[in-house]
């Protein structure tokens, strides 16, 4: 039997404040395989450190995706094989975070299936389809990412609206809730989080016309606990002129007050979808998470203001739902530059060299932000991990070229930190694109862009990864990928960085300088974040292998678990 | 199927007549049959398939009719003369209906022409494998005229009633909306 080491992650807890909930071993009974009993607040309080589960789809509150054990490591990981794969009968794109709790696995697929597997022989549990109602609503294909785990429930949100709490042993639904109507288009992709007696959960619609939130529900019963919404009824804001790296965005700030007279504050259709899990810090009892697009995407004329708080990160209490603090990256977006990827909690260093609890998000402008978390401020923010020229262009009729494209730099996929490098990595798009803007009153639920975005076909297109240092933002390195990256990675104390890409490869790098140790070919595009979990002494690698619709990367329908071979 | 049709496919026969006067839900559907097809192909090439399409979509398309943001005139009249329930109806009934295998076929590099298009257009991220769900139409197999007409339409600022299609089609060139029509029509249904 191989030895499953977690003193790395002993380590990475003494060097970060964070609170008593931060990363501390845990392989006590209670997390060991075989035993099917309830997760508990105290498992998910101290999920950082546990080298046997995955309880969280960032595997943390903090959402560092930084997993703890070290069997498979840089000196090994080229043995690495599959275990087993699981096929599920939806062929379609996935963007499932697969969460394991007691060698018990939960994946999700495009249209809301549900599957809970061995997690050791990948054979089947049981299976959920969700009932789905007639009308539902995306921009960016039937995708969903993933369930959340507490008690004896499975959490998920629906394309239809919905939240489901279904029964974590057997797959029957106990109870669902309608988060809000679908029919206005509002849904769900994202997955929820649990804390305490609460569901959190945002909602999609960005392109839809709606006004965004994140609510929460009450795990027993379904019943909403709180609502905050994501564009207040001011929704003006200061009037910036500058985004966040002190770029002048060209605003027509008197023509926007001119409107803003004229048609009062647009904050009923003004968007603001959230589409990424909240980090939880339950030293302050806050939640950080981040506010994409304001609607319509391209076409600032019928939305004067800042927009508040699209396109930004926002601290909420998290008992309450009230506001706390936020931090604009981009006021009155006409690019769809926003922010999706989630934010993570960690120890950074403030300006004068101090550590201090920090927030780290990944934008689509292709930089990582660092934000000091008392009171949302930037710290600093990093180099450029994409080209970017002629920002910020606005849009035009016949279109204008800016780079980063619509999708980024860094879309919803998810960073992971690798404490010990004071590294962050990041997978960015590079997909030159034309802004076009063509205004229009919003279209009675139908997606509602304000123009296009149009790839430029003939320019050549790719992604990275990059490490960021988030103590003075410089880029530590960045290795380039044939085709534009979405997923998400996966960070490990055995000093690896997993992470797939849309022509099906799936590799390990050396997190410290990104050498590539391994790869593999799942035969569809691998667009999905990876997890990581032990059973009986081995420690697996997970990720789904189902493709992408946004980026129409090739779709299958597969869950690979690889361990080392004996 | 993503809702329950099978009592309103039993009752059929015995369904009175609704809010409207004189609405007989097995009348109307031989009405839109007249053009759309006794089994589900039209009759002339630049209508579209209905059978089989997405209830959602049926739907909005009778009320954006009716309401004035699609304009034809055939269907804005007949759609002018149904509420809202009488339009589910009808779009229930249509999109339980299978869709037909209507024959197409592509002409060299149409595949490649029309990737290229949908690379361009990102279509892939509401459209996904053209098979439609709720508020998005099917497009695979429908009639190659109708997704030429329909593409053109918008470019031209002809079709408005989505009008972020407007800016995404006059990206597009003739040549290349030419082999999208094919190439999607000649996709099967999953």
């Amino acid at each position: 039997m191989k030895t499953l080491s977690v003193m790395a992650a002993i380590g990475i807890a003494a060097s970060i404040s964070l609170g008593a909930a931060s990363a501390q071993e845990e392989t006590s009974a209670s997390t060991l395989y075989g035993d099917m009993q309830h997760v508990t607040q105290d498992m998910l309080d101290r999920a950082a450190g546990d080298g046997n589960n995955f309880l969280h789809t960032n595997h943390n509150y903090e959402q560092t995706r930084y997993y703890p054990a070290t069997q498979i490591n840089t000196e090994n990981v080229k043995n690495l094989r599959p275990a087993w794969i699981f096929q599920t009968e939806v062929v379609d794109t996935m963007e499932t975070s697969p969460i394991v709790v007691n060698g018990v696995m939960y994946v999700t697929t495009a249209f809301n299936h549900v599957y809970a597997l061995n997690a050791r022989t990948g054979e089947q549990i049981w299976h959920h389809k969700h009932a789905m109602g007639p009308v539902t609503t995306y921009c960016c294909g039937p995708n969903n990412r993933g369930v959340a785990v507490s008690g004896g429930k499975v959490f998920m949100g629906t394309l239809d609206a919905k939240l489901v709490a279904l029964d974590a042993k057997t797959g029957k639904q106990l109870w669902e809730t309608q988060i809000a109507e679908a029919e206005l288009g509002y849904s769900e992709t994202m997955a929820p989080s649990v804390v305490e007696n609460m569901v959190l959960i945002g909602t999609n619609g960005g392109e839809y016309g709606i006004r965004g939130f994140v609510k929460a529900f009450d795990t027993e019963t379904g019943e909403l606990i709180w609502t905050f919404h994501t564009v207040p009824e001011n929704s003006v804001g200061v009037w910036a002129t500058h985004d966040a790296t002190g770029r002048d965005m060209l605003r027509d700030i008197d023509a926007e007050k001119a409107a803003l007279e004229k048609m009062g504050d647009p904050y009923e259709t003004l968007g603001g979808g959230v589409w990424q899990n909240p980090a939880v810090d339950l030293e302050t009892r806050r939640i950080y998470f981040v506010v994409g697009n304001p609607s319509p995407d391209l076409d600032g004329s019928l939305r004067p203001g800042d927009n508040l708080y699209t396109d930004s990160l926002v601290a909420v209490d998290l008992d309450t739902g009230e506001y706390v603090c936020h931090f604009q990256y981009i006021a009155h977006d006409v690019w769809d530059l926003d922010a999706v990827s989630p934010p993570i909690i960690t120890a950074v260093k403030d300006n004068e060299g101090n550590d201090r609890k920090g927030i780290l998000h990944a934008g689509k402008t292709g930089h990582v932000y660092i934000h000091d978390a008392e009171d949302c401020s930037m710290l600093r923010f990093s180099e450029a991990m994409v080209p970017q020229e002629n920002m910020w262009v606005l849009p035009t009729a016949d279109g204008a070229r800016m780079l980063p494209g619509a999708n980024g730099g860094v879309e919803w996929s998810p960073m992971a930190i690798d404490p010990n490098h004071r590294l962050t990595y990041a997978i960015n798009l590079h997909q030159p694109m034309t802004y076009t803007v063509r205004s229009t009153p919003y279209p009675e639920g139908k997606l509602w862009l304000g123009g296009s975005f149009d790839v430029i076909p003939d320019e050549e297109q790719w992604g990275n990864v990059t490490a960021v240092n988030y103590d003075t933002g410089k880029i530590a390195w960045k290795v380039r990928t044939q085709q534009p990256m979405i997923g998400g990675v996966l960070a490990t104390a055995g000093g690896l960085l997993f992470s797939g890409e849309g022509n099906g490869l799936f590799k390990a790098y050396d997190s410290s300088n990104g050498s590539e140790l391994w790869r593999f070919q799942a035969g569809a595009g691998v667009n999905a974040p990876p997890s990581s979990y032990t059973v009986e002494g081995e420690q697996y690698i997970v990720v789904a292998a189902g493709g992408n619709a946004q980026l129409n990367f090739k779709r299958g329908n597969n869950i690979i678990a690889f361990t080392l071979a004996d | 199927m993503k809702f329950l049709l099978s009592v309103l496919a039993l009752s059929f026969a015995a369904i009175p007549a609704l809010a409207m006067d004189n609405f007989v839900l097995e009348d109307e559907i031989a009405l839109c049959m007249t053009c759309h097809g006794e089994a589900g192909v039209p009759v002339d090439p630049e209508y579209p398939v209905i059978s089989g399409q997405e209830y959602f979509y049926i739907y909005t398309q009778l009320r954006d009719y009716a309401a004035g943001r699609r304009d034809n005139e055939i269907m804005s009249p007949i759609a002018a003369e149904y509420d809202r329930d009488q339009a589910k109806l009808l779009a229930e009934h249509i999109a339980a209906q299978p869709w037909p295998a209507i024959p197409a076929e592509t002409k060299d590099g149409d595949p490649q022409l029309a990737q290229k298009g949908i690379t361009g257009g990102q279509c892939s991220a509401c459209h996904g494998k053209w098979q439609g769900d709720s508020r998005i139409p099917r497009l695979a197999g429908q009639q190659v005229d109708y997704l030429k007409k329909t593409m053109l339409d918008f470019k031209n600022e002809a079709r408005m009633n989505a009008p972020d299609k407007i800016s995404t089609m006059k990206q597009l060139d003739d040549e290349t909306i030419d082999a999208l029509s094919r190439y999607l029509a000649t996709l099967d249904a999953h």
